[in-house]
């Protein structure tokens, strides 16, 4: 897992008061605690620390924790590598 | 309202956060000892504000969310505007004095009233600095929760399972006096047998100060009730609570019964947004008295609403006079607002937190930063020291802009 994922999955943690234990890829969103509205609140917290947006149907179709995790590090990742 | 005299309203527990603590012992202990929180303090609206400013005011200081999760057993983060959090934690203690933490009796027929001046504020001016100062569309998902009046008591509900009536209630200064009062409506007529209530307030942000300077009420230096060359209230952040619980009830279940609520009188001026009425306080304070069966030979400590502004502790005096005649001086006369500052919707609630521990003890706290008398504040004050009292009876007055009254009587406890 990269310094990037471990640092999310903390944000995640921090922001939604849920268990890290409980953040792991194949767990469900109803596995993990995280219901729509930590969801919202969890994007937010990554577009104010990390410059980023993100659509808000971005996560219309996720399945599991892992692609939600994929979704954030995608966005961080580009705008990381995007010319300033 | 009148009380059903069979049914009689113990308070078995109380919980206090506010600048003198935080428990409501840690509160009585500043107070006995004339030990104020009130300071300057200063306040930087940032970048997009105007320069920073000086001000007098009460503040909580230390860490309440840390020792709350730990008592709670589980993370709060920043899940809650301070409002929220400071009444959760006056809730925790209240109930857990009471033995009532994890009791099935709160499941059913236990009601949660709390009175708030205002609201979330810190999150609310967070939200439209946000918006105005950084021109930021988006704000954070969850303000509306955190802002909203109802926020503290949906809050406690969640947290302790109460699943009997559940609001908020607001009437500027006299707020949680009326939460006191709604929540013994709820014993009284049967409703409920248990019924936590109080306030909670946290406004001491950059830009609602401002508002509050605007009408030209505060104080540059301290809160100095009933005093001469008084200069205004100041600003403190807090929250107080109590168990209600019917008397029967409690005494079956062996809880602590710290006093007994047994008079209420409410009433509203119809005359102006600021300025107090003679007749309004009288008409309160009376009723509170008469339903309480106050009598002549009975000692009162009264707890002033005693905001330290020219006007109010000149009517508030004037009251005490016209309600008591010719025993007014016999009653021994606090406001501790002038250590606490004033908690605006939580006020009443820390008073009578601070009063019922004062006719426990047998104890006065002082009147804080008089300078020396006012002859149209004549009355016993109680200054310098603490001072040993036979009153078992208080009277806890709350007087609010926009005429709004109430005035609570409260004894100590007798089979």
């Amino acid at each position: 897992m990269t310094a990037l994922c471990d640092e999310l999955i903390n944000l995640i943690s921090d922001e939604a008061l849920v268990d890290k234990d409980k953040l792991t890829p194949g767990a469900t969103l109803a596995d993990t605690g995280l219901d729509s509205v930590d969801v919202i609140s969890i994007t937010f917290a990554v577009e104010e620390k990390y410059g980023v947006e993100i659509a808000d149907d971005a996560f219309a179709d996720i399945a599991n924790f892992g692609q939600l995790l994929s979704i954030l590090e995608a966005a961080v990742e580009k705008k990381a590598h995007s010319p300033p | 309202m009148t009380t059903d005299p069979g049914r009689r309203i113990a308070v078995t527990g109380v919980g206090a956060v506010c600048a003198l603590g935080h428990t409501a012992a840690d509160t009585w202990a500043a107070a006995r000892d004339g030990r104020g929180g009130i300071a300057r303090h200063r306040f930087d609206p940032g970048s997009n504000g105007p320069d920073a400013h000086t001000t007098a005011v009460a503040l909580v200081h230390g860490d309440v969310v840390g020792p709350l999760e730990a008592a709670l057993g589980r993370r709060l983060g920043h899940s809650l505007d301070p409002f929220a959090m400071l009444a959760l934690a006056v809730s925790h203690e209240a109930l857990s004095q009471a033995g009532l933490l994890a009791s099935p009796s709160l499941e059913r027929r236990t009601a949660v009233v709390l009175g708030h001046g205002f609201a979330g504020i810190h999150s609310l001016e967070a939200a439209y600095e946000r918006f105005y100062g950084q021109k930021a569309a988006k704000l954070h998902p969850v303000t509306v929760p955190k802002v909203m009046v109802s926020a503290p008591v949906s809050a406690i509900a969640m947290n302790f399972s109460i699943k009997g009536p559940v609001f908020a209630v607001s009437s500027a200064c006299s707020s949680s006096g009326h939460a006191i009062a709604q929540g013994a409506s709820f014993i009284a007529s049967g409703q409920c047998d248990i019924a936590l209530v109080g306030g909670s307030e946290a406004i001491a942000t950059p830009g609602c100060l401002r508002a509050w300077e605007g009408l030209q009420a505060m104080t540059p230096t301290t809160c100095r009730p009933f005093s001469a060359g008084r200069d205004g209230m100041a600003i403190g952040e807090g929250g107080a609570s109590m168990v209600l619980e019917a008397a029967d009830h409690a005494l079956a279940r062996g809880a602590p019964i710290l006093g007994e609520l047994c008079g209420i009188g409410l009433s509203s001026d119809a005359f102006h947004w600021t300025q107090p009425s003679l007749e309004g306080a009288v008409s309160a304070m009376t009723m509170a008295c008469e339903q309480a069966g106050v009598t002549g030979a009975d000692s009162v400590l009264i707890s002033t609403h005693g905001t330290g502004t020219p006007l109010n502790d000149r009517n508030e005096a004037a009251a005490i006079h016209a309600v008591f005649g010719a025993n007014a001086k016999r009653h021994p006369v606090i406001a501790t607002k002038s250590a606490h500052g004033h908690l605006i919707g939580a006020a009443t609630a820390l008073q009578g937190v601070i009063g019922l521990q004062a006719i426990g003890a047998g104890l006065a706290p002082p009147v804080l930063g008089w300078l020396g008398p006012d002859p149209e504040c004549d009355l016993d004050l109680v200054l310098g020291e603490a001072r040993p009292i036979e009153a078992e009876v208080l009277l806890l007055n709350a007087f609010a802009f926009g005429g709004l009254n109430t005035s609570l009587v409260f004894r100590r406890w007798r089979h």
